[in-house]
């Protein structure tokens, strides 16, 4: 047994040596805790960690196969996300207690906070004392054990897993039922109790889930296949897609779920011009290897940088949303052309992690396929807050999707209709966030960039709120940014546009003169370097794409994504549908749609006088519109029209 | 947002070091909040008609002594004769002898400098900066007395300035002071009724809503135990705030509970804080049998 004192090391000291003995199998004591945060975060051997005194949030969070003893209280968020072993409370645990387990067992030998055992997928939460409100508030398995008072609302909008309680059952949450406790679990929870000495006499109440909200009541008619082109064409006032709309709507009687984005016509990249000569675009087809289009992102906080070898990286789109062997050619084209490639939520797949050579690791509210394995191989871990598509919801992902091995990598059951929360259950404020990111940081060592993605929204506060909180960057998100299966209205009505983003994000960080505090990579809704070359001179430091890397890899926007059958298998998880997916020759096409970008930026920098994609800036831009001008304040200058549409003729 | 501390010594009458004690816990939650600092301690054996008066003056060189003038003029014109007076950072302080309409002659003054605390036995010190940083400016440390608040802020909505940082004053009460964590969402609402009863906001801040919201109530007899339960019904949003007055702390906290807070309570102190490792501070190497409040809750206490 190793001494290590908080009075004298630091919590990232101390981690680091007991990540050190964890590998030697020895095991560690921790004195002078004083409920210090992110106490042994991240450690993934299987040794025996002994906490003399009270610990801080997360601790022993994305941990696998080690078993904690805290003698006293914990914090918030004790035990979150772990796989394996065990984490033992002497005391009381705060608010969320047993978030997100993959398995293990966490105990509490006193009393536990609100929303305890949130979004956990399998193990057991067991607590010999009263339970706060919204005990296994959207559980997906796994069960959880309340020797105490059940507190309010207990099993909220659970999917799966058992609850049972000893004491009283104050009141049941949306969609829990109270049903019978057969003998055999009643003996295994007695097992469970005297291994840790547990002393209970009584009966238990058992909670599961009603199934009344698991799936959505009505399903959506398929309609005749419009193409997004046809449907988001800049049409009359009663076109095709209000036709669909009322048509679908008047059989489900509710909002529609679809993919892709927007429809609308919103001010966007296309009402912004170039200021300089562009007949000179072209003129010199070694553009590329005369503009310097190097990108270093991330870094600022010690983490190791992306390296981008232009300003460009893929958006995050979720495995689930598309099948694995889009993921997987996506992640190929990334590495040929040297950007970087984003898991989204959902997990990552070997073949996606062995494919990219730059992947950042995503984590979102309901830690779907979460984990410290991933975050470990990751170059970059990423919190996600929101989505332009649809800021402030959580994603859909239809029964059709929810194969047996996708469920099995989110640790959900198979055949729901994924509803993910939109929140984190330890993100409610900046606040939280801070320490959240401080115990992605303990448990990656340090060693790779944090940033965040964010929608749209109140862009000058968030991303004020993102620098505070010590983000290396944030991938902003405008509302033009398509999305696997969202609510329609959603998409068309709800966010900020991409161009009133960027330009908000930029002034409001020289307004706090924190513009070198942080990097934005812009998304939402681009098309090519042409729109990319006006985002950066807006003042982006990146520009990432996912929709026309989808259609460069073969999608031919039906728009039927959350259906899940897709027919040329990028939107499915129906093997019989995805075998229609050549990774291989995709790969290429969407490396080859990434090389022409390439050219774009290169030639329009170089027409525009420079030799570095980093010396753009607003003075190379105008304005077409008036709406485009009042957004930006660029100056309006319609009559660079003309140069812009035999630009888009030229390169486009 | 925010990282909130409070302290009450039951034992040791006014010798107490509580400025020492909330740097301490709020140096343990500075994470939560960067950006600015406050403390409001109580001192006591204090004389009635006495108050004591901080304003924000703007830094030196500026229109600080048009400023001193201008509060002067209106100490003047409401009879309160100053005994002492010192300017110490962006900080102007005086003494004075006033037995007036305390809440009208606030006012006045509010219109030509920004008011940081009035009481008898209150002083608010806060600023921009770490807890160490404003205790290195106005020699918070060498504060002695029976109870204070603590607050460390990170700005989301409204501006990072000296104005904006937590304890806020009820203005116009004198030692009514409060810190909060969170977000008052009928904000606007409350403070229009507030408004049409006659008192001025001086911030965008939603937390001056709650000091001024808790002075209403004392106004009309109202205990301050019995305010703060009012407040949870009033208030909408999610939060968790100290109060505190001449005699007084006491905490109040939202149904929904978001916003973290932890007590500790033995014979000689009640300590409640944002984090366990505030209380922890002021007790080294030492667990404590600590409590969360539950959600919905709110306890005075008094020395």
């Amino acid at each position: 047994m190793v001494t290590l004192d908080l009075a004298e090391l630091t919590v990232r000291q101390a981690n680091e040596q007991i990540r050190e003995y964890g590998e030697k199998s020895e095991d560690v004591e921790v004195l002078n805790p004083d409920s210090k945060h992110h106490i042994g975060v991240g450690l993934t051997s299987p040794i025996n960690v002994h906490v003399r005194g009270s610990a801080g949030y997360f601790c022993a969070g994305l941990s696998d196969s080690a078993n904690f003893i805290i003698d006293n209280n914990v914090g918030w968020g004790a035990g979150d996300n772990i796989y394996k072993g065990s984490v033992v409370v002497g005391g009381n645990a705060g608010a969320i207690a047993g978030v997100a387990i993959r398995g293990g067992e966490v105990v509490i030998k006193g009393n536990m906070g609100s929303r305890s055992g949130q979004v956990m997928k399998a193990g057991t939460l067991c607590c010999a004392g009263n339970a706060n409100f919204m005990a296994g508030y959207m559980m997906y398995g796994g069960r959880i054990i309340i020797l105490g008072d059940s507190g309010e609302r207990i099993g909220e909008d659970m999917s799966a897993g058992d609850i049972y309680v000893g004491g009283d059952l104050q009141e049941l949450g949306s969609d829990a039922i109270q049903t019978d406790l057969p003998q055999d679990e009643l003996d295994e929870i007695r097992e469970f109790l005297d291994r840790y000495e547990l002393k209970f006499t009584g009966t238990l109440k058992k909670i599961i889930n009603a199934g009344k909200k698991l799936r959505y009541p009505s399903l959506e008619k398929q309609m005749r296949s419009i193409p997004y082109f046809q449907f988001s064409a800049d049409c009359d006032y009663w076109n095709e897609k209000i036709q669909e709309d009322i048509y679908i709507k008047s059989q489900i009687g509710r909002y529609r779920i679809r993919g892709y984005g927007g429809a609308r016509s919103l001010p966007h990249f296309g009402d912004i011009a170039f200021r300089g000569d562009m007949s000179k675009v072209g003129t010199d087809m070694d553009a590329v290897s005369k503009v310097n289009l190097k990108t270093t992102i991330g870094g600022r906080h010690g983490g190791k940088p992306l390296k981008l070898t232009m300003p460009v990286m893929i958006a995050p789109i979720s495995y689930g949303a598309i099948s694995a062997s889009t993921k997987q050619a996506i992640a190929m084209a990334s590495a040929l052309s040297g950007i970087a490639e984003n898991t989204g939520e959902g997990g990552m797949s070997d073949a996606q992690r062995d494919s990219a050579k730059q992947l950042i690791f995503q984590c979102l509210g309901g830690r779907l396929g979460w984990n410290i394995h991933d975050m470990k191989r990751a170059n970059g871990v990423e919190i996600y807050i929101s989505q332009g598509a649809k800021p402030g919801f959580g994603g859909q992902l239809m029964a059709k999707k929810v194969t047996k091995e996708l469920a099995r990598i989110r640790g959900i059951p198979q055949g729901i209709d994924l509803r993910s929360p939109s929140r984190h259950p330890d993100i409610l404020g900046p606040d939280d966030l801070v320490i959240k990111v401080e115990e992605f940081r303990e448990a990656t060592g340090y060693k790779v960039p944090v940033s965040v993605k964010m929608g749209a929204g109140r862009v000058p506060d968030d991303i004020k709120i993102a620098v505070k909180d010590t983000f290396d960057f944030v991938e902003l998100d405008g509302m033009q940014g398509a999305t696997g299966a969202g609510s329609s209205e959603v998409s068309e009505f709800v966010g900020i546009p991409t161009l009133a983003a960027i330009v908000e994000a930029v002034d409001a960080l020289n307004d706090i003169e924190s513009r070198d505090k942080i990097q934005i990579v812009l998304m939402g809704g681009m098309h090519d370097g042409v729109d990319m070359m006006k985002a950066l001179a807006l003042g982006a430091d990146a520009c990432a794409i996912g929709t026309s890397a989808i259609i460069a890899g073969g999608c031919i926007a039906c728009m039927q994504c959350h259906i899940g059958d897709c027919p040329v298998g990028i939107a499915t998880q129906d093997p019989e549908h995805e075998k229609r997916y050549n990774s291989e020759v995709e790969a290429h096409n969407i490396h080859r749609f990434l090389e022409s970008v390439r050219w774009q930026i290169a030639a329009i920098t170089q027409a525009l006088g420079h030799d570095d994609v980093s010396q753009l800036s607003r003075d190379d831009l105008v304005a077409l519109t008036p709406e485009a001008a009042a957004i930006t304040g660029l100056p309006y200058e319609p009559e660079y029209r003309q140069q812009e549409d035999a630009l888009r003729q030229k390169v486009g | 947002m925010c990282g909130l501390a409070g302290i009450m010594f039951k034992t040791g009458g006014s010798s107490n070091d509580t400025g020492k004690a909330l740097i301490d816990m709020l140096d343990g939650c500075q994470h939560r909040g960067p950006d600015s600092t406050g403390f409001a301690l109580y001192a006591t054996d204090t004389e009635e008609d006495r108050l004591h008066l901080r304003f924000y003056i703007g830094p030196a060189g500026t229109a600080q002594g048009q400023k001193i003038t201008e509060i002067k003029g209106i100490l003047a014109k409401h009879g309160a004769p100053i005994l002492k007076d010192e300017v110490i950072g962006d900080n102007y302080r005086c003494a004075v002898e006033f037995t007036g309409d305390l809440q009208k002659m606030s006012y006045d003054l509010e219109h030509v400098a920004s008011i940081i605390s009035i009481g008898s036995s209150l002083e608010i010190y806060k600023d921009v900066g770490s807890a160490h940083q404003v205790n290195d400016r106005y020699n918070v440390h060498e504060i002695k007395g029976t109870h204070g608040l603590g607050h460390v802020r990170m700005a989301t909505e409204s501006a990072v300035s000296p104005e904006s940082a937590h304890p806020f004053w009820a203005t116009g009460f004198s030692d009514v002071a409060i810190v909060h964590n969170g977000q008052i969402t009928n904000y606007f609402k409350l403070r229009r009724r507030l408004e049409r009863r006659g008192y001025e906001f001086h911030t965008d801040n939603d937390s001056e809503l709650i000091a001024i919201y808790l002075a209403d109530q004392l106004k009309h007899g109202v205990s301050l135990r019995d305010a703060l339960g009012q407040s949870i019904e009033d208030l909408d949003g999610t939060f968790s705030y100290l109060a505190s007055t001449k005699d007084e702390i006491g905490y109040a906290k939202d149904r929904l509970a978001v916003k973290p807070m932890i007590m500790y309570e033995d014979d000689d102190i009640i300590a409640i804080a944002s984090e366990e490792v505030s209380i922890n501070r002021l007790f080294p190497g030492k667990p404590l049998d600590t409590r969360e409040p539950p959600p919905g809750t709110y306890m005075t206490w008094s020395r």
